[in-house]
């Protein structure tokens, strides 16, 4: 493991060797490594799905293309089922065809490989509508992963991963860029009114919160950095970033490779009790909030220190009075907010960011389906790092983009980067006419200074 | 004729149903076995809610139908889904209560048996018409799939005639005699079909609700709120 001083990222550089097809080779340890991803939850999972088709009417791919029944999410899961039930299904074993049952051929693998990557943003909105509790998301999971250590997965996916494994963040942001892109952020803060004192504290000990971020603010969206200080200052909050691993996402978390997710986990825990924090911060991400705080301490075995994010902590300071907002600001603007899948529906937050919305905004309008019921929007699950796929991800956004469309709001707010991007191509390709924004942004010129 | 059935009736009733059911739970218990030595993902975050509570909330799921947005937007179906399984228990229960105590079997209670077996037999009619015209249900459907829903339809026809004949004084009839004959196969046939996911719905529900209870998604503890205000 890196420490202080040493190189960001893993000491030995790393490119995962990725194929463009299934060989029979890879199909032959496709088959050894299946009993391996066998939990108790992904073989009910396999083993519990009724057909009974509640969760066609779940799935944001097969409610915004109707038209292709192949993306009806138990028709999806089925690629996998099948396989599963062909080496572990008692009737299977007689009459195979007869429970749908199929061995691993080339061409149930490239299906697998079109609906389990291409075709599901692991969102859990068809599980939250299974009478049986089938887990979609872990299931999905279990078959990437299989497929993922084989070679099979979308190259700029595992780019990505391979990226924050050598560089120790998924877009090689070098540690004196990154320190200089604060400097220069916490100027430009400085520079607003009320602000000049206000700090971005990097590798400071013994801060209460190890503030960590999404590459793409420092790479494109700074304004975002600034806010979130802002916030933080307004309010009082001892916080630091630290120059190392301030990365919060974990793409491995999309593909699969749990020997990946572990390492990143591990490098930001040993980051967090280096700088002896009380707080691990995720900041507006969904996949990464999901990630640090759900998934990371099983992936190291528990940690130390307590993990938040800055939605909920944002709703603690309006809720605890450490901040005061002046709402005019926003007159004359009607704001909605996606609930981010892995922020809601995997992550427990809700309400956290409905508080903060309506201490900076007066008009607020909900989609018709939020909070647990949101629809994806279709940037989960990778789905962004998956240029392949980028027509029909763009055509599952559609159900969402016509939700935003029918609050008539004039901002789409949401707290995940990946939506974020998502949001801004669905907004612009179904000519919605809203500006997509984080929580901070909407918060941070609301301030009473 | 009469004599031939009535002794076929006997020896349907008991020795080869126990021995039936005798198999069809062995079969349960190794089933379960094998699910029960899959190992559970590890949960080691700090929680936001109750794993317990969760998982007692998702089993109770299937009798809350405003829990979900796909049994809330299709209350026709869900009611569908609750007369059909009803009938389900009661039609199982009829073939034990006939041999064993016969006399709980009266008329009256005999009548709400039949009820509900005939409203699952028209329902089992309709999910076979929904599973061969629906194209998203047609796509994901198995041979599986249709034998089970034919099978339980024509079980819920059989048992509703077997029941009226009980009713009307003739207990030993050909009818009672199939109605006995599919029971038994029943028992032999269902730990291998897609009708025993009874037994793996206490898993995929104890899972989900270990899991998003313990993130406070289902019942929520709020003492537990990272910005508990308190």
């Amino acid at each position: 493991m890196s420490e202080q001083g040493d190189k960001i990222g893993a000491n030995e550089e790393r490119k995962w060797p990725t194929k463009t097809e299934f060989t029979p080779e890879m199909l032959e340890e496709m088959e050894k490594l299946l009993p391996g991803t066998l939990n108790r939850v992904v073989t009910a999972s396999l083993s519990g799905c009724i057909h009974c088709g509640m969760c066609s009417d779940a799935c944001h791919y097969s409610v915004s293309i109707p038209e292709d029944k192949t993306l009806v999410p138990a028709y999806k899961a089925d690629r996998f089922r099948k396989w599963y039930k062909s080496r572990y299904d008692w009737m299977a074993q007689v009459f195979p065809s007869f429970v749908g049952a199929k061995k691993l051929d080339k061409e149930l693998a490239d299906e697998m490989y079109d609906k389990l990557w291409g075709g599901c943003t692991m969102c859990r909105r068809c599980t939250f509508n299974c009478p049986m509790g089938v887990d979609y998301g872990m299931m999905v999971r279990a078959a990437r992963s299989i497929m993922q250590k084989v070679g099979r997965v979308p190259q700029h996916l595992q780019d990505t991963v391979d990226t924050h494994y050598n560089a120790g963040n998924n877009m090689a942001v070098p540690q004196d860029e990154f320190v200089e892109t604060i400097e220069w952020i916490e100027e430009e803060l400085q520079d607003e009114e009320g602000c000049e004192n206000f700090k971005i504290p990097v590798d400071q000990k013994g801060a209460q919160y190890f503030l960590t971020l999404n590459p793409r603010e420092p790479k494109y969206y700074p304004l975002t950095i600034q806010a979130t200080a802002k916030v933080l200052n307004a309010a009082g909050v001892d916080f630091t970033i630290s120059s190392r691993y301030w990365d919060l996402t974990n793409y491995a978390l999309f593909n699969g490779n749990d020997p990946d997710a572990k390492q990143f986990a591990l490098w930001q825990a040993e980051d967090v009790k280096r700088l002896g924090c009380e707080y691990l911060l995720a900041g507006e991400c969904g996949h990464g909030f999901r990630a640090l705080r759900w998934e990371l301490p099983n992936w190291v075995g528990g940690v130390p220190f307590k993990i938040t994010s800055v939605m909920e902590l944002m709703a603690k300071l309006v809720l605890e009075g450490r901040i005061k907002t002046d709402k005019s600001v926003w007159d004359g603007h009607r704001a909605t907010y996606h609930d981010s899948c892995n922020i809601a529906r995997s992550g427990g937050v809700t309400e956290e960011p409905r508080i903060v919305i309506r201490a900076a905004i007066k008009d607020f309008v909900e989609m018709e389906h939020n909070r647990y019921d949101s629809y994806c929007c279709g940037g989960g699950g990778g789905a962004l790092a998956m240029p392949e796929f980028t027509p029909r991800r763009l055509a599952a956004g559609k159900i969402k983009a016509d939700e935003i469309k029918a609050t008539g709001a004039d901002i789409c707010l949401q707290s995940c980067h990946n939506c974020t991007d998502q949001l801004k191509e669905i907004i612009e390709h179904y000519h919605v006419n809203a500006k997509v924004m984080n929580l901070a942004e909407l918060l941070a010129p609301a301030l009473v200074l | 004729m009469e004599n031939n059935v009535s002794h076929a009736l006997y020896i349907l009733q008991e020795p080869v149903q126990y021995l039936a059911l005798s198999f069809m739970a062995l079969m349960y218990i190794i089933k379960i076995r094998q699910m029960l030595k899959k190992p559970i993902p590890p949960e080691k975050a700090e929680l936001k809610g109750d794993r317990v509570t969760g998982a007692v909330e998702s089993l109770a799921n299937v009798l809350k139908p405003w829990s979900m947005e796909s049994t809330r937007n299709n209350m026709f179906f869900y009611a569908e889904f609750m007369i059909f399984h009803i009938a389900v228990a009661l039609t199982i229960g009829a073939t034990f209560f006939i041999p064993l105590v016969p006399s709980l079997m009266t008329p009256a209670v005999s009548k709400v048996f039949m009820l509900f077996m005939g409203l699952a037999f028209l329902i089992g009619l309709r999910r076979i018409h929904r599973r061969l015209t629906v194209p998203e249900i047609k796509i994901i459907s198995s041979p599986d799939d249709y034998f089970a829903i034919s099978l339980m339809t024509v079980f819920f026809a059989v048992g509703f005639v077997a029941m009226w004949m009980w009713i009307s004084g003739s207990p030993d009839t050909g009818w009672m005699w199939i109605f006995f004959l599919l029971t038994t196969f029943f028992l032999l046939y269902v730990p291998f079909s897609k009708i025993s996911h009874y037994i793996l719905y206490p898993f995929g529900r104890v899972n989900f609700g270990r899991t998003f209870g313990g993130r406070g998604v289902i019942h929520r503890d709020v003492k537990k709120q990272t910005w508990n205000p308190k």
